[in-house]
């Protein structure tokens, strides 16, 4: 059996931006004011573009949410590891006991999908609500949505909703070209807008951090030498003071 | 020889110093353990996974870590004020203070004669002549402001850590005090490798170790190894005597 991979196929067509998921969502995970843990961004019409490329001439709403990706670049930034991606279900976790709110992880995700509580201080983000699934349950904002936009489940399982969604039509990811992340959720056919992910970015005291441990490490072996070079003479050489020294030494004595 | 002892350390020193040992080597073996990312293990993390085994869960690990560390700066918060002018002023006076052209020949000399012996010191071209040394000699004084510096760092950035989801806002301030923590850390380590086996290993020394159990050394010891300290208590026993 494969591991199991909790992702979503969203059909940003027939989103409506009525907003019911980012409602949803916010009230079942009690959501500080002011921060969101899923979104539906949206494209204007451009009817001056020339040549009107596709869909470029009518809006378009894509909903999102934290994409659970492969290659997490939030979890990269973590220093204490409360952020991890959990083997068991594919998703990325916030552990709140270990996170100890230092932030590295909001720009290093490219979605903008994290945020710190102001009640807490520490980091908080969709979790393809593990309340409502303990439970039997989808997440919030798959139940209400209206139009039916978000499939939810587990990619890895053939008979999921989300692995025949993916099996029977022509998907795409929404990444940044120079941070793939390698996201878990799949948009249908054609969505906008495509360029709204920012470039994932560590925070600099964290990338020098990874770049000054192998030079600690290293003093720290540099001294470690030292003590075997000490302890290799005191095993190995005889060495007594030269008898001048203690002559000296008596002189001085008797002044 | 002449085996009268002295007395070198108070009771509370000892007992601070030891208090601090078992709290750095607590504080070093789980703090290692909190390191997880990736990209920070040297050895695949077995480290790590055997600490959170230890303590059952990495909050535990994390908890446990905070608390030692707080209890450790809190005792010495303690000792800092009510022992400011018998003990901690006399000790920072003494670690403080250098004479350059004698520790710079002691650091250099010591260092060949640890390493190398008195035969290379001579084949090198210097005289077997150790410059004579205060209470603490340069290479303890330079550990002893290394630990002490580098513990209130390590204070100030683990206190930072700490609060950090409790009273602060500005998260730049919290990510530059982990790294300075870690690389704080490692210098005082890298010293404290030299320390241990000066104190407890090298022969030369033994007096010493026991001297932080018991409180005194050897006269002779002193004489040999601080010879300025000796003076100094010899001068100041003269004086005792003929008043
Ligand atoms: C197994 C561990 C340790 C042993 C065996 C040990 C042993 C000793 C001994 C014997 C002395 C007295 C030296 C003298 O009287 O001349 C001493 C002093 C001292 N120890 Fe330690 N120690 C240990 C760990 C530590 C640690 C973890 C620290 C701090 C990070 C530390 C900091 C100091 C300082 C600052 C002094 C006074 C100045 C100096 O000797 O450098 N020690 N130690």
């Amino acid at each position: 059996m494969m591991k199991k991979q909790l992702a979503m196929v969203i059909d940003s067509s027939s989103c409506i931006d009525c907003k019911a998921c980012m409602t949803a969502c916010k009230v079942e995970n009690q959501v500080s004011a002011g921060n969101w843990r899923n979104w539906i961004k949206v494209q204007d019409a451009d009817f001056a573009q020339s040549g009107r490329p596709e869909g470029a001439d009518s809006m378009h709403f894509q909903p999102g949410n934290c994409m659970h990706c492969d290659n997490p670049t939030c979890v990269q930034a973590c220093p204490t590891s409360a952020t991890y991606k959990d083997e068991k279900d594919g998703t990325v976790k916030v552990n709140e006991n270990l996170c100890i709110g230092c932030g590295s992880c909001i720009p290093a995700c490219p979605y903008g999908a994290r945020y710190r509580r102001p009640d807490k201080k520490i980091v908080d983000k969709c979790d393809f609500c593990e309340h409502r699934r303990q439970r039997g349950d989808l997440p919030a904002c798959v139940t209400t949505c209206p139009t039916k936009a978000r499939t939810f489940g587990d990619l890895n399982d053939p008979d999921s909703d989300v692995a025949r969604l993916l099996k029977r039509n022509k998907t795409m990811r929404v990444i940044n070209p120079e941070s793939d992340t390698r996201p878990n959720i799949y948009y249908m056919s054609m969505t906008a807008p495509l360029n709204w992910p920012v470039k994932a970015e560590i925070p600099t005291p964290i990338q020098l951090w990874k770049f000054v441990n192998p030079l600690v490490w290293g003093f720290v072996g540099l001294n470690a030498l030292g003590v075997l070079a000490m302890l290799g003479k005191q095993l190995l050489v005889k060495d007594e003071p030269p008898v001048s020294v203690h002559e000296e030494k008596k002189e001085d004595a008797h002044e | 020889m002449n085996s009268k002892m002295i007395k070198r350390h108070a009771k509370i020193t000892i007992f601070m110093h030891w208090f601090n040992t078992f709290c750095w080597f607590f504080l070093l073996a789980t703090g290692l353990g909190l390191i997880r990312n990736d990209d920070l293990q040297l050895t695949g993390g077995w480290w790590s996974n055997l600490m959170v085994s230890l303590f059952g869960s990495a909050e535990t690990l994390l908890l446990v870590h905070e608390i030692v560390g707080l209890v450790w700066a809190g005792a010495f918060m303690v000792f800092l004020v009510f022992g400011f002018r018998k003990y901690v002023l006399p000790f920072l006076r003494q670690i403080f203070t250098y004479s350059p052209s004698r520790d710079l020949k002691w650091l250099i000399k010591k260092n060949i004669q640890m390493t190398l012996g008195y035969k290379w010191l001579k084949r090198l071209g210097f005289t077997p002549d150790i410059p004579e040394q205060g209470f603490y000699n340069v290479g303890q004084k330079l550990f002893a402001v290394v630990s002490v510096l580098g513990g209130i760092v390590i204070v100030v950035t683990g206190l930072i850590m700490f609060l950090s989801n409790i009273l602060i806002d500005n998260t730049a301030i919290v990510q530059w005090a982990i790294l300075i923590h870690f690389v704080t850390v490692g210098l005082v380590i890298g010293g404290l490798l030299i320390h241990i086996y000066m104190a407890a290993i090298s022969p030369d020394e033994r007096p010493a170790f026991f001297s932080m159990f018991t409180g005194t050394v050897p006269e002779d010891y002193a004489e040999h190894h601080h010879k300025l300290w000796y003076d100094e208590v010899k001068t100041a026993e003269r004086k005792a005597h003929s008043a």
